[in-house]
């Protein structure tokens, strides 16, 4: 994790946020929430729009344009209507100073942010980053589902089908979206779509069985990675009709 | 011309005939492509071309601010195709519910043209076959040789119907508004496509209402109040209608508005909130059903509603500042859910 300084506490006055561009030229959202102070993205995830610019009660973040709505504390959705959650940097306050600090991918991630320290950190022993350039495949429909995927940069484009008769399924590009989480699933042996490296892009790659013991030792953790992932198989089910 | 349109969960096939814009091709085949004001201004439905070529049929749309140029972005809502297309759309897109209004293209002329307070006019159009939509809904309008389309929401509630009601105000430089109030226009054709729009009321709802218009914004309160009626909802629920204009010059539709209130008195309430000036005596004597207070519409219904948000459903319309401002006070003050905020952008 690399740690930068952004701003004053005082700059961030209670149950206010402010928007801060880091020495590298990244853009984050401070906020301070009754004296806790949590950094998150600074631009909503659903259309390009600033989120200093939204609504923010000390508690819920609402980005004004489509009133998508987070728990500032731990980035999920609320309100019903967000589709995806903010990304969480680490804030440490010392000396009246704010530093933040990135997150890997994994604890970014739609399904394993919010678990338990020491089970993302187990996670995080699994996980193998890899490079792909342009171009390439990750796996093909049929492959074995042994492992799946965390995205960290780049974009991933599926197809369902196989040879000539191949039809696009989706695509991925928001660090932390997972993919190929058949092998999450127990009697889900082969890959239903293959995977094309769109852009350069990086992974993690980990492997299905071992995750599943991880968070079978941890129930809590455990129990709430497979929530998300139900949600993460409906929101692909929630689109009938394939033609 | 066949179109595939790659969204982030699945690719979706359809056929446009040419001509016709990507958006509307989309949406009359039941793919819930994005958008908000399907007329050119608000950037919602930008796609990026993969394949195939483009015809740009308003390359003027102000809505082409939201595009990043040389990325080969465009307005699905301006755009028809030249061939066979393949283009992405960076966001979940999803069949639509079996069950919604299917919007489509159809044919009409205006029936009547009947001048109100204030620039603005109430216009009663006459389809070519009849449609159904949902009240809170809007259509878009075109009428030839006047460049891109305008999102009007209709102000009747009917199922079936070839008589669509709109009140439409005259807005300088707005180019189908200027063209109707610059002449006769009483049998003028128009192209319309629709219904449009999310900000939807259905009887099932089981939740107050809360209504907050400002000016041309009161004609989807007016479906949604007219068809609430037609339910008998307001015996079972509340309903709080609040209504904005300047001054009492400015007011439109009291009588209709008095005529839902006399028939629930019980339960309905409509405020007019006259933002430039006290209300006249005589105005509150002549319409002793309403209510009438001064301010900004957001500001009297913020002080009207204090203490009352249970079970609230919320739909707004009208200027942006004065939506924007009743969003603001609904969310931060009024805690109400995101999901109970009903309303259509259209800049």
């Amino acid at each position: 994790m690399t740690v930068k300084r952004i701003c004053l506490a005082s700059d961030v006055p209670t149950n206010e946020m402010r928007e801060f561009t880091t020495d590298g030229g990244d853009k984050l959202l401070v906020a301070n929430s009754g004296g806790e102070y949590f950094a998150v993205q600074a631009i909503c995830p659903h259309q390009d729009v600033p989120l200093c610019d939204g609504f923010y009660d000390g508690c819920v973040l609402t980005c004004h344009q489509h009133l998508w709505q987070w728990d500032i504390k731990t980035g999920e959705p609320v309100g019903g209507i967000a589709e995806a959650p903010l990304e969480r940097f680490a804030v440490f306050v010392e000396g009246g100073e704010v530093f933040v600090g990135t997150r890997g991918a994994l604890n970014v991630g739609e399904l394993f942010s919010g678990l338990s320290e020491s089970t993302l950190s187990k996670l995080q022993g699994l996980a193998k980053a890899e490079e792909h350039p342009a171009g390439g495949a990750l796996y093909q429909a049929g492959d074995p589902a042994d492992d799946f995927f965390v995205l960290d940069s780049g974009r991933i484009e599926f197809q369902i089908g196989r040879d000539e008769r191949t039809s696009p399924a989706g695509f991925m590009l928001r660090k932390g979206e997972v993919f190929g989480w058949a092998a999450l699933l127990d009697a889900h042996p082969t890959r239903i779509a293959s995977a094309r490296v769109l852009e350069p892009s990086r992974v993690l790659r980990i492997n299905g069985k071992q995750a599943l013991a991880v968070l079978e030792a941890d129930p809590a953790s455990g129990y709430l990675a497979m929530r998300r992932l139900a949600g993460l198989i409906a929101r692909f089910l929630a689109a009938p009709g394939a033609r | 011309m066949r179109i595939q349109v790659r969204a982030r969960n699945r690719a979706y096939d359809f056929e446009a005939p040419e001509g016709e814009k990507l958006l509307f091709a989309g949406l009359r085949e039941g793919v819930d492509l994005p958008y908000e004001c399907a007329t050119g201004t608000c950037g919602t439905c930008k796609a990026r071309l993969v394949e195939g070529e483009l015809k740009d049929l308003w390359p003027e749309a102000p809505g082409k601010k939201h595009l990043k140029a040389g990325e080969g972005e465009f307005l699905m809502c301006q755009c028809a195709a030249a061939g066979n297309v393949t283009a992405e759309v960076s966001k979940y897109v999803y069949a639509m519910d079996p069950g919604v209004c299917m919007p489509q293209a159809v044919g009409g002329k205006i029936a009547a043209v009947r001048h109100l307070p204030g620039d603005v006019a109430a216009v009663d159009v006459d389809l070519d076959s009849p449609i159904d939509f949902d009240a809170g809904q809007y259509m878009a309008l075109e009428t030839p040789g006047v460049a891109g389309m305008r999102g009007y929401s209709m102000v009747n509630f009917a199922r079936g119907t070839k008589r669509l009601e709109f009140v439409i105000k005259k807005k300088p430089g707005g180019g189908f508004s200027e063209w109707l109030f610059a002449g006769e226009r009483a049998g003028s054709a128009l192209a319309l496509f629709g219904p449009l729009g999310k900000a939807t009321f259905y009887p099932n709802l089981a939740k107050n209402l809360l209504c907050i218009a400002g000016g041309s914004g009161i004609a989807g309160m007016m479906a949604i109040v007219d068809r609430a009626c037609q339910e008998s909802y307001f015996n079972q629920y509340k309903g709080h209608v609040f209504f904005g204009v300047r001054t009492a010059k400015d007011a439109f539709y009291l009588d209709e508005l008095a005529g839902f209130q006399a028939r629930f008195a019980q339960n309905l309430a409509v405020t007019i909130a006259l933002s430039d000036e006290d209300v006249p005596a005589s105005l509150a004597s002549r319409y002793p059903g309403l209510r009438f207070d001064r301010g900004f519409v957001h500001e009297v219904a913020k002080k009207t509603m204090a203490g009352i948000y249970g079970n609230i459903r919320a739909y707004l319309a009208g200027p942006p500042p004065a939506v924007d401002a009743s969003i603001r006070f609904l969310l931060l003050e009024a805690k109400l859910s995101a999901e109970n905020i009903r309303y259509d952008k259209f800049s």
